[in-house]
């Protein structure tokens, strides 16, 4: 033990001095993406989507869908097109790089027991950790903030976030037929899941 | 928040020396912190300010870091005008420093005196101290020489355009108010700092108004002549509120607390019952005195991707007290900025090359209790300056936008202070 920790602490000595975050190539170009989601991308609040841990590839395509509009977002838009700018890869790649905390925001109980219930039709792609399929593009549902949850899948009912995307009609017509109020169930649940 | 005095003596590990003298300034003397390391010191515990001690010792925790901000609360401006028509309370936009504290930011609640930019030390009462790189983020200061009678007017005319006790006062004196009175408040020419805020503001009194004092009215007189931001979407949130009189190119010049009347340049004499008037502005007085402030006087020359002054070399300003960048004088913008130049100073102090990163601004303002507006703008540095990519306004005033709202201020709240 005392020679491991002093193995160590040579380590650290030879470590350059002020290594650190600033190492890493999407540190400074991930900036502005904290005002609003959070520290190394893990949002606290209950409406911005969770970066931290997010798949890369699923993320550059985000970028690249608010950047040309398929997603509509008055926000997302302008810095979608600074990150691109920036280099959207390395920046994806920060945020994978990051440990994911799950939100801080606690879903209500009562819901997520009735999203349990309701989750069984996401099952199929979401499979039933909730933590999605990459291979096949399938996001981690897990853990992100409610009201971002269910106003993706309200997006979704409406056929406004990337219309006449052919790999989402399925889930769109799944969207269709369930009710309003039940996203607020569902988002709880995967809210909720870690 | 409550810091005890051991609580402060540990945090900012001053010992003896702040110790035996209570962290008075009166009392701070000679070099009251001996720099044993790399050390930053930050002038001001704003948006800017505190981001950018927080990001210093993110980035590089062996770099000492001491954060000077008089006052023991951060109150954010941003949602502050929520509290004037009683949709917020001020504790809800109150928040305390101790976030920094545990990031090993040693904050002292005192007003630095000056600064010597050849020495490197800051004077702080009758002491001083050393810096390797120093982080200017000092706000506005007003102009109140610029109406006549207002530096006389005292705490009787408000201008509540830095969020404290200023705010809490004027919501009071808006809350009762008669039903019938008139409420008049001045916009002062650009540049000023939250260039939509003013029309925020006058958004909130006219949604208060409306629901409280409906026979009441709002005179909103404007040094600009139209909307300076968000111009169509406030002119479309306005048709909701008749009570609300906009009267552009109408620039106060004088105000006389006595008989409650405000004097436009064009002559125009306007009583009220309520006056908010919200002087012209220029950077922060520390700015001045340090001579870095350009030939206009009022704001700091900085390089646009170091955010070193032009005029002394070391000294980095940032926020609201900055000029010649194409970006507003927001906490957004102040924010992105401090993270930059908490980059640059680290990676510089460490011998590293400096990255190149322009900020981003998103700016929402709330149009009544429940619905809000954006826009959104995302730069990037193009040789060597700061130019904008692209301007986007929300399509119209939402709920959704205002739930975007939230989001934001406990996210970049977060980014700021913990």
């Amino acid at each position: 033990m005392p020679i491991l920790v002093l193995a160590l602490l040579l380590l650290l000595a030879a470590a350059p001095a002020g290594a650190g975050p600033l190492d890493h190539p999407g540190y400074a170009k991930a900036f502005s993406c904290s005002a609003c989601h959070g520290f190394a991308g893990n949002s606290q609040s209950s409406t911005m989507p969770i970066l931290a841990g997010m798949n890369a590839a699923y993320l550059e395509k985000a970028l690249r869908d608010y950047a040309s509009g398929k997603r509509v977002s008055p926000e997302m838009e302008p810095y979608s097109k600074m990150a691109i700018q920036l280099g959207a890869a390395e920046v994806a790649a920060y945020f994978a790089a990051q440990t994911k905390q799950p939100t801080p925001v606690a879903s209500d109980a009562a819901a997520v027991v009735r999203g349990r219930v309701a989750s069984q039709a996401c099952v199929v792609c979401h499979g039933p950790s909730g933590k999605g399929d990459l291979s096949k593009g399938v996001p981690d549902l897990t853990g992100q903030p409610a009201d971002y949850l269910r106003s993706q899948m309200l997006l979704f009912k409406a056929d406004r976030r990337s219309p006449g995307d052919d790999a989402l009609k399925a889930l769109k017509a799944l969207m269709k037929s369930i009710p309003d109020d039940q996203f607020t169930d569902l988002a709880a649940y995967y809210s909720s899941l870690r | 928040m409550s810091v005890t005095r051991r609580q402060f003596l540990r945090t900012t590990g001053l010992g003896v020396a702040v110790g035996a003298l209570g962290g008075c300034a009166a009392a701070m003397q000679g070099d009251f912190a001996p720099k044993t390391g790399k050390r930053v010191v930050v002038i001001g515990g704003g948006w800017g300010g505190a981001t950018a001690a927080k990001y210093v010792r993110l980035a590089d925790p062996s770099i000492d870091v001491i954060l000077f901000e008089p006052n023991k609360e951060f109150v954010s401006c941003p949602f502050s005008n929520l509290v004037l028509s009683g949709v917020r309370t001020i504790d809800s936009v109150t928040m305390s420093y101790s976030g920094l504290r545990r990031h090993g930011v040693r904050v002292i609640h005192e007003e630095v005196g000056s600064i010597d930019p050849a020495a490197h030390r800051v004077r702080v009462g009758e002491g001083w101290l050393l810096y390797d790189k120093l982080i200017v983020s000092p706000g506005v200061e007003f102009q109140y020489e610029h109406i006549e009678g207002l530096r006389e007017s005292g705490d009787r005319v408000l201008h509540a355009w830095k969020a404290g006790p200023q705010t809490v006062a004027l919501e009071n004196q808006l809350h009762s108010m008669p039903d019938g009175g008139v409420f008049v408040m001045s916009v002062p020419p650009v540049a000023y700092r939250c260039p939509p805020g003013p029309y925020e503001r006058a958004c909130q009194v006219a949604w208060y108004l409306k629901t409280k004092k409906p026979r009441a009215k709002l005179i909103v007189l404007d040094a600009n002549p139209n909307v300076v931001s968000k111009t169509a979407l406030f002119r479309k949130a306005w048709e909701a509120y008749p009570n609300l009189e906009y009267r552009g190119s109408n620039k106060v010049t004088k105000v006389d607390p006595g008989a409650k009347t405000v004097t436009t340049e064009l002559g125009d004499t306007v009583k009220y019952d309520v006056v908010n008037v919200i002087p012209p502005q220029r950077a922060g007085t520390i700015a001045v005195d340090a001579d870095l402030v350009g030939a206009d006087k009022r704001w700091c020359e900085v390089n646009h991707v170091t955010y070193e002054s032009v005029k002394h070399k070391d000294i980095h300003v940032i926020g609201d007290s900055t000029t010649g960048l194409p970006v507003p004088k927001s906490g957004n913008i102040a924010n992105a900025m401090g993270k930059i130049a908490a980059a640059v100073v680290t990676a510089t102090l460490n011998g590293r090359p400096a990255p190149e990163m322009a900020p981003g601004n998103t700016c929402y303002s709330w149009v009544s209790d429940r619905e809000a507006i954006a826009v959104v703008n995302a730069y990037k540095i193009d040789n060597g300056k700061v130019v904008q990519i692209e301007q986007k306004l929300s399509p119209a005033q939402s709920t959704a936008m205002a739930q975007h709202a939230i989001g934001w201020s406990v996210s970049i709240w977060n980014d700021v202070l913990s």
